[in-house]
């Protein structure tokens, strides 16, 4: 595999799915170093199936996925596990362990991984809930946090050990607007500051049209890669007229419900 | 002057001590969490010891800086190593330069709270029991009043659940019963054989058994059982409704989670536990039985001296008893389910203390029967 020097995370002819079912077929696209990438597509097109096929949570039917020019999938034992922390991963119920604190939680990676003081480990923690706006929460439990802090503590976490890569499941999951542009602006400073490449699985239009740099849709019917690009570009020019409906969230009237008509009012 | 060059996986650092008190420090390679563990130790060891008046930290040279390499940045700047000196980070990427800025306030961490005295845990445990004893009698008294009214509309009563739960709780639960008790009545028996024998009295092993595990051993043993496995089970499944909502949606639904999930429960515990309390009866007999055949004693004798000791009023008493251990198990294993409180480990705990006050609650129970039945045989 001959990744160039750009390409963060490449996935070639993935074939996923779970207890023998087939989701996805044939995907293939490239993340390139330091954007924010989108996975979008109606509910249960299978886009948490591929991000999780991507983290290499489950094995794939076939294909590959490349991280950082290294193959997830066949790479074993202590280089997989070397590869593993070269990401992280925010899970759609932020998945903080609630027995401990917050700052427990984002040091939990450098007690594990790393050989830094203690003294250092101190402050990097309370660096990365300064970075992101957590700070004074360190000695909070995850359950006293609002949904919008418990995830940004969920990024700490997964940004503990200074990865090149974060992958995100449904981050404006269960928040209000303004939370889920706070978290939006967040994930752009994070790139900014520390060129972080995103991988985020969504659904959220809003959050798609301010932060995406580009994206894939996926396809429930067909299980395939139906639009690839910048929203801008599809919005006005994608030929599928699904993928255009689905940015400008337009409802095709009637077709949703059978046997219900959508009957449209004249303005009076 | 001298010059030192701290060698890490990755991130290195240039000290450089000149006149007047004045330290330079060149950073360069990829500072992040994974390199800088070394070249924090190398720079505290050759930082602390310097009378440093002006400290110049150089990172032009830097990489890579990740949110981790900045802690060090941010430890530099605000004299984590020089505290006396004035510490200047330039050549810092204009983006990390921003953000360092922004770090430079310290945002104080508010103390994690002193943990409790004596006197305010003594305080803290005896209001918690109050406050336990007051709602185990509130539910007590609302399941007494749910059971009158479902004795009252017995079509409303959810039948299905309470067979369900039978089956969950008691039938699948025979196999553990049978093997305890066995064994439980084949241990009695071997450790009463030896100091019997001694007296030319082994045939009163017969007596030990069938007295012990009709009056007080397969009541127990089967609501010792049923506590840790049936009244784990209700507080934990009843605990996970409670932290996914599924009580507040049946409240809001205008019912009652205590007629609709405690009432199925509680009714299962009165029918199976005296059934199964029966049945381990009956495996305890036949363990000690095995044992008496083994030393020689025929059925019909085994039959007619446990006869004369063991009467119908005994087995009466077993079953009433378990009627109550019945109640106990099943109303505390729900209770605590119902008191489970928010977060991963809340139905863990829940689980936990049912089982602990079940066992509890059954031995007390356990004790004032025997003492009232001391008072009666007299």
């Amino acid at each position: 595999m001959n990744t160039a020097n750009n390409i963060a995370i490449a996935v070639r002819h993935l074939a996923a799915g779970y207890d023998g079912r087939q989701i996805l077929r044939d995907i293939s696209f490239d993340v390139r170093r330091g954007e924010v990438f989108m996975i979008i597509g109606g509910s249960g097109c299978g886009k948490t199936t591929l991000l999780k096929h991507m983290i290499g949570l489950f094995p794939p039917i076939q294909g590959e996925v490349w991280i950082e020019g290294e193959n997830l999938v066949s790479t074993q034992g202590e280089s997989r596990e070397r590869l593993l922390r070269r990401f992280g991963v925010v899970y759609q119920r932020d998945a903080l362990f609630g027995s401990m604190t917050v700052a427990e939680n984002v040091r939990l990676p450098l007690d594990e991984f790393t050989d830094l003081p203690e003294a250092a480990k101190e402050h990097v923690v309370l660096s990365k809930l300064k970075v992101v706006g957590l700070s004074g929460t360190a000695n909070r439990m995850p359950a006293e946090l609002s949904g919008g802090m418990q995830k940004r503590a969920a990024i700490a976490r997964a940004m503990a050990l200074d990865p090149r890569i974060l992958f995100l499941d449904e981050p404006s999951a269960g928040l209000d607007p303004i939370t889920s542009a706070g978290l939006d602006a967040l994930i752009q400073q994070l790139a900014h500051y520390f060129g972080i490449t995103f991988v985020i699985v969504t659904h959220e239009l809003a959050s798609i049209n301010a932060i995406a740099d580009r994206l894939v849709m996926l396809d429930a019917q067909s299980g395939t890669i139906i639009a690839e690009g910048s929203p801008a570009e599809l919005r006005a020019q994608s030929p599928k007229p699904s993928v255009r409906q689905f940015l400008t969230r337009q409802a095709t009237p009637g077709q949703m419900i059978k046997g219900v008509k959508v009957y449209e009012c004249e303005e009076q | 002057m001298s010059g030192i060059d701290t060698n890490t996986t990755g991130a290195q650092a240039e000290v450089q001590a000149q006149e007047h008190g004045l330290v330079t420090a060149a950073l360069r390679g990829a500072l992040d969490v994974n390199t800088m563990g070394g070249l924090w130790r190398e720079l505290e060891a050759r930082l602390r010891p310097l009378k440093v008046v002006t400290l110049e930290v150089d990172a032009s040279a830097l990489q890579l800086c990740g949110s981790g390499g900045l802690a060090l940045l941010r430890y530099l700047k605000t004299g984590g190593f020089t505290p006396l000196a004035t510490v200047t980070v330039r050549g810092l990427a204009e983006n990390l330069d921003q953000l360092l800025l922004l770090f430079a306030d310290e945002d104080p961490e508010p103390p994690r709270p002193a943990p409790p005295g004596l006197p305010e845990e003594i305080g803290a445990a005896a209001r918690s029991f109050a406050r336990d004893l007051r709602e185990q009698v509130c539910f007590l008294g609302t399941m007494a009043a749910e059971l009158a009214g479902a004795c009252v509309h017995v079509g409303r009563f959810r039948w299905k659940e309470v067979k369900r739960l039978c089956i969950a709780a008691g039938a699948n639960a025979l196999p553990i019963v049978s093997l305890l008790s066995f064994l439980i009545g084949l241990v009695i028996a071997f450790d009463s054989a030896a100091p019997l024998a001694k007296f030319g009295a082994q045939i009163f092993i017969a007596n030990t058994i069938g007295y012990s595990a009709v009056r007080e051993l397969g009541p127990l043993m089967t609501a010792v059982m049923l506590a840790g496995r049936s009244g784990a089970a209700f507080a934990a499944e009843i605990g996970t409704m409670k932290v996914n909502e599924e009580l507040a949606a049946l409240t809001t639904m205008g019912l009652d989670p205590i007629r609709f999930l405690a009432l199925q429960r509680v009714t299962a515990g009165i029918i199976l536990t005296p059934v199964l309390t029966l049945y381990s009866m009956f495996a305890s007999v036949l363990g000690g039985m095995l044992v008496m055949l083994s030393l020689g004693f025929s059925m019909p004798e085994i039959y007619v001296q446990m006869a004369t000791q063991v009467h119908l009023g005994d087995i009466g008493m077993g079953l009433g008893k378990s009627v109550a251990f019945g109640i106990i198990f099943s109303a505390v294993g729900c209770l605590r389910g119902f008191q489970t409180g928010q977060g991963p480990i809340a139905v863990g705990v829940s689980a936990t203390r049912a089982v602990v006050t079940s066992i509890l609650l059954v031995i007390i129970a356990d004790a004032v029967f025997s003492g009232a039945g001391f008072i009666l045989d007299k």
